[in-house]
């Protein structure tokens, strides 16, 4: 084999070389990328499904103010709570069901202050957790009044 | 004849670079700086406006004879002759309210706000917090007097 061709095999094979190590660098760029996308999507999905407890929460039947049978949007009635506690806890696997690893208060803060805590199922390994306040509205079917409330949700997600 | 083969082959290098350069770009734009969507967040600023107003014209005055917000604004834009159980007249007990509420809320969220009840805008009958520089979800919520229309309005920053 004469000189000449042993340097361009050599040479060929030099530049397969830095060809599949580009080929690898690229690879591992790509999939780094890949990577940090799936956690965007992941974390989008954690707060997609934050936003359905949320909701559910704040329509859910057991709570909701009714009046001469019509419910009253964005109203909690005060004298369903403590039963909806009762049940919640009672039925856990239905509730589980619909609002996950969360935990669910509802705070009074206005004429007085008061609290109640209507479900709660919390995880301890959780990565993501989202908190939705929503004010709402607090009635009390006995003098026929409102309350100025909030509604928190806390949802945890892995 | 041998100069000029090797500047196009040097032409068809650049050209080659410039193409991975400009995909490369593509790509750190369109996937490494993928911001995730903020649907939590869309959900909260939609929903926290008008609840907020919603609720809060609902609640019951603590000791100003059961009279609701939205009662005591009419009679605030009108002739002013409710005098509650602290000696407040109703303009005085409204905003006093909505501070403490609002303190206990969007404050406690680190949220910047502004309320406004009035009947000309230029001079309002209750105005808290400060106004926002940038960008703002609204709620506008009008309510009858016997003279004309008042109106409460909220905005929340960001």
């Amino acid at each position: 084999m004469s000189k000449r061709t042993q340097i361009q095999i050599g040479e060929t094979i030099a530049v397969l070389f830095v060809f599949f190590i580009l080929i690898v660098i690229g690879f591992m760029f790509y999939a780094r990328v890949i990577k940090s996308n799936i956690e965007v999507e992941k974390e989008e999905l954690s707060q997609l499904r934050s936003v359905g407890i949320a909701q559910r929460v704040m329509f859910m039947p057991e709570v909701q103010c009714s009046e001469n049978n019509l419910i009253i949007d964005n109203c909690i009635d005060i004298l369903k709570l403590e039963s909806a506690q009762n049940i919640m806890n009672e039925n856990n696997i239905y509730y589980f069901d619909l609002l996950e690893f969360s935990d669910v208060s509802i705070y009074q803060i206005y004429p007085t202050e008061a609290s109640w805590n209507i479900y709660s199922k919390k995880m301890e390994d959780f990565k993501n957790k989202f908190v939705t306040n929503v004010p709402i509205s607090l009635y009390d079917p006995v003098t026929r009044k409102h309350g100025f409330g909030v509604l928190k949700i806390e949802t945890l997600s892995k | 004849m041998q100069d000029k083969k090797s500047q196009m082959e040097i032409l068809g290098l650049a050209i080659v670079i410039v193409l991975v350069l400009i995909a490369t770009i593509f790509v750190i734009r369109f996937l490494l700086f993928k911001t995730p969507t903020e649907h939590r967040q869309s959900f909260i600023s939609s929903e926290l406006a008008s609840n907020m107003l919603n609720t809060f014209l609902k609640t019951a005055a603590k000791d100003c004879s059961q009279l609701t917000m939205t009662e005591l604004l009419q009679d605030c834009a009108q002739a002013r002759s409710v005098i509650c159980a602290n000696g407040q007249d109703s303009c005085e007990y409204a905003e006093e309210s909505a501070r403490y509420i609002f303190s206990q809320t969007l404050d406690k969220w680190g949220m910047n706000y502004e309320f406004l009840a009035y009947t000309d805008i230029n001079q309002p009958l209750i105005e808290i917090g400060v106004s926002c520089k940038a960008e703002k979800r609204s709620k506008l919520y009008p309510i009858p007097i016997s003279s004309a229309t008042m109106y409460t309005k909220l905005d929340i920053c960001g």
